[in-house]
């Protein structure tokens, strides 16, 4: 009998990456593999919800509750002002700080992420982050880089800079972007880059966390939104997946007593849902609206009150199930719920706050399968009028549909478990030259 | 007499979701038959209440009935099931389930006058003092010195959820422990079935209503097996909270089973007069279904676990 070969995921402590790979995780079940995963303190039970096996980086690296609650009012206090800036405005203020704080956290777990490796012996590695650690690199086995950002993190002179939110012919703009941002992230591309030196990896080149897998990389990006480039990726090694929908729990439509309109499914994400100001100051406007409203209010639902009879407030939802009901979807740009709203044929109304929610923002609008909304711009009247155009917007629905149609016969989930089997087969292939 | 009158028509209704949830379950399709001897043994009533359940399900559509053969199911699963469901929740309990629907959906406040909710509801002041008493008898309002009404807090937060938590890993085994605990075979039997059945459902089939039904069941057959009234009483009650608390959940289906797996073992251990093993089974039941989800996270940024999962 041969033994299932063992793939260790391990996506970054967050939602979007997390929930990706447990997409990816149930196709490679099905297809004979051991799909397990590598959480970071504070994830556990995530995944075991799903039926996989859990490998915990230790305790000890998670903070105090209290502590943690302490550092999130703080970042709440600092940031919030950010989320409603501009791209190039958020680089020192936002993006700077997160790459140290990525940087921090690639450096602390590197030991007891060597040492778990080197437990579970994988026979190869998912990595669904934005920096490499050197451990994935060394561990003897194939690693896949798994892009679930934009597409824009992946590098080119005819794409636009990662995070810019800018179109590609705004080349100006995206050179200034560009200088800015090495300038922004030089002080912990430095950090890190000596690291990586230490830890025996090639240094990177600026602006730059983590390199491209010479074994497989896996591009969310579905071909709707693609960009073109100057350099293209080689085939062989660059699979673009037509998104990665994750097979979730049956919806249950909650009760709304006032309207059978519309459905329209709001979130942003579980860090934009730390803006409550902005999300009640939206509740207020889905009143006037005579549509159902499903809200994302993440962990602060104890921080509304008077919710109108027509919009249902949850802390959570099994979120494909939820867009495949709806006719519009209101989003922060994050990669998976752009995905999931293409997946399933349904327009975006994207109010980006920060990092490749611009970049999709963006492509939104200039894709036609969506429309970008400025956070802090907005006036009750305008979203009003943006909510009704999208609903009316028979065109836009018509191209979705296609969009929707081809993604749905191309299983992203299921193409990526195919392609990591394969890579990981023709890597064994090669070790023993029977290839 | 009225109040008598309504009772029985309560539980027609509560027994009418019931045999919807289990035909359903069982993939039943429209024009199946419903027997009556099954069904009865399922839910575990005697003939007359399910047949009861039957008329009102006849009156509501959701079934049909034909000379000399019985009754067939009318209605097929998805968007069909889901709206008779709906109906006959609305007809559970009317105006005391609409006004508890939309304090868990937080639309209207924690102090409530008797007037307030006359006028939100269309209703008469005496309707609402009825539905308000009902919910009374449930622990869920009680009456303020004055006209006003507070709603009890809910489990519907974070902290009130990991407080139930608390509780019931406090109680539950305690439930168990307590000497005298004698399971109730037959119902044990039954909701066993129930169980069972889940289990083997295809993954299209499984249904978190159908999941709370079963697992509501479960607990309260605990706390009514239990030979301490004191734990009885706390748990019987806190029950009730925990079902009217509840809306919506997203847990994930293979956690839906493993808990439902998790029932049967203690039944196992339960039959056995294991009460030491089955205590323990409990705990390990409860520490595994409130594991909490981190609620924010993003690059760099360490989660912030704020509650548990419901």
């Amino acid at each position: 009998m041969t033994r299932k070969p063992t793939i260790a995921l391990f996506p970054e402590a967050g939602f979007g990456a997390g929930l990706n790979c447990v997409g990816i995780a149930q196709k490679l079940r099905e297809q004979g593999a051991n799909p397990v995963f590598i959480c970071h303190p504070g994830f556990t039970g995530v995944f075991a919800e799903y039926g996989f096996k859990e490998y915990h980086l230790p305790q000890s690296l998670r903070a105090s509750d209290e502590a943690t609650e302490d550092y999130w009012q703080s970042f709440i206090t600092t940031h919030l002002p950010h989320f409603k800036l501009n791209p190039i405005e958020q680089l020192e203020t936002y993006v700077a700080p997160t790459w140290e704080a990525i940087v921090d956290t690639a450096i602390s777990v590197e030991d007891d992420l060597e040492a778990l490796l080197d437990r579970i012996k994988p026979d190869a590695i998912l990595l669904d982050n934005v920096i490499m650690f050197p451990a994935v690199a060394k561990a003897g086995c194939p690693w896949v880089r798994i892009v679930s950002c934009a597409e824009t993190e992946l590098p080119d002179p005819k794409v636009p800079p990662y995070l810019s939110g800018l179109a590609p012919e705004a080349a100006k703009k995206c050179a200034t972007f560009k200088k800015a941002y090495e300038k922004a992230t030089r002080a912990a591309h430095k950090r890190y880059n000596e690291f990586r030196k230490k830890r025996g990896l090639p240094q990177l080149a600026s602006g730059i966390f983590l390199e491209p897998s010479p074994n497989l990389n896996l591009l969310l990006a579905p071909s709707a939104i693609r960009y073109d480039r100057e350099q293209q990726l080689a085939d062989d090694s660059f699979v673009f997946l037509e998104g990665c929908v994750r097979q979730e729990t049956h919806f249950e439509m909650p009760d709304f007593p006032a309207t059978n309109g519309p459905l329209i499914y709001t979130s942003f994400g579980s860090l934009g849902a730390i803006d409550t100001d902005l999300i009640r100051r939206m509740i207020d406007v889905f009143a006037t609206i005579p549509a159902r409203f499903i809200v994302n209010a993440g962990g602060f639902e104890e921080s509304y009150e008077h919710i109108p009879d027509n919009v249902h407030l949850g802390s959570w939802f099994p979120q494909p199930s939820v867009v495949a009901d709806t006719a519009l979807f209101i989003h922060h740009g994050g990669n998976n719920s752009f995905c999931e709203a293409l997946f399933f044929g349904v327009p975006s109304l994207v109010m980006p706050y920060c990092w490749d929610g611009h970049d999709n923002a963006q492509r939104a609008e200039a894709k036609g399968v969506g429309r970008r909304v400025d956070r802090a711009g907005w006036s009750a009247k305008t979203l009003r009028a943006e909510i009704v155009a999208l609903l009316e917007d028979g065109e836009m629905r018509t191209r979705l549909k296609e969009t929707s149609k081809m993604m749905q016969a191309n299983s992203g989930t299921d193409r990526a478990a195919r392609e990591v089997l394969r890579a990981l087969s023709e890597a064994r292939c090669g070790e023993t030259g029977t290839g | 007499m009225p109040e008598t009158r309504r009772n029985t028509r309560q539980s027609h209704i509560s027994l009418a979701k019931q045999i919807l949830n289990v035909a359903l379950e069982r993939g039943m399709k429209p024009g199946d038959h419903l027997p009556e001897q099954a069904f009865s043994e399922v839910c575990g009533v005697s003939r007359t209440p399910i047949r009861s359940a039957f008329k009102l399900m006849e009156e509501k559509s959701i079934l049909h009935w034909r000379q000399e053969e019985g009754y067939f199911l009318s209605v097929a699963a998805g968007g069909q099931a889901a709206k008779a469901l709906r109906d006959l929740e609305e007809a559970e309990d009317s105006l005391a389930h609409r006004i508890l629907s939309d304090r868990a959906e937080r639309r209207i406040d924690e102090v409530q006058s008797v007037s307030a909710l006359a006028r939100r509801y269309g209703a008469s002041r005496n309707a609402v003092l009825l539905a308000l008493k009902i919910l009374s008898q449930d622990g869920i309002v009680a009456q303020l010195p004055g006209r006003a009404w507070a709603f009890q807090p809910m489990i519907d937060s974070p902290k009130s959820i990991d407080e139930s938590f608390d509780f019931r890993l406090t109680m539950e085994p305690q439930a168990i422990l307590a000497p005298g605990f004698s399971l109730d075979i037959k119902r044990a039997g039954l909701l066993r079935t129930q169980a069972e059945e889940f289990l083997n459902a295809d993954e299209e089939r499984i249904t978190h209503g159908g999941f709370r039904r079963i697992d509501n069941e479960f607990h309260v057959l605990i706390a009514q097996c239990s030979a301490n009234r004191f734990v009885r009483g706390g748990l019987l009650v806190h029950h009730r909270l925990r079902k009217a608390s509840r809306r919506g959940s997203s847990t994930p289906n293979f956690r839906l089973r493993q808990a439902m797996a998790e029932h049967l073992e203690i039944l196992d251990s339960l039959e056995r007069n294991q009460f030491d093993l089955a205590a323990d089974q409990m705990v390990v039941h409860l520490r595994r279904s409130r594991i909490r989800r981190p609620e924010a996270a993003n690059r760099g940024i360490p989660p912030l676990l704020r509650g548990p999962r419901a």
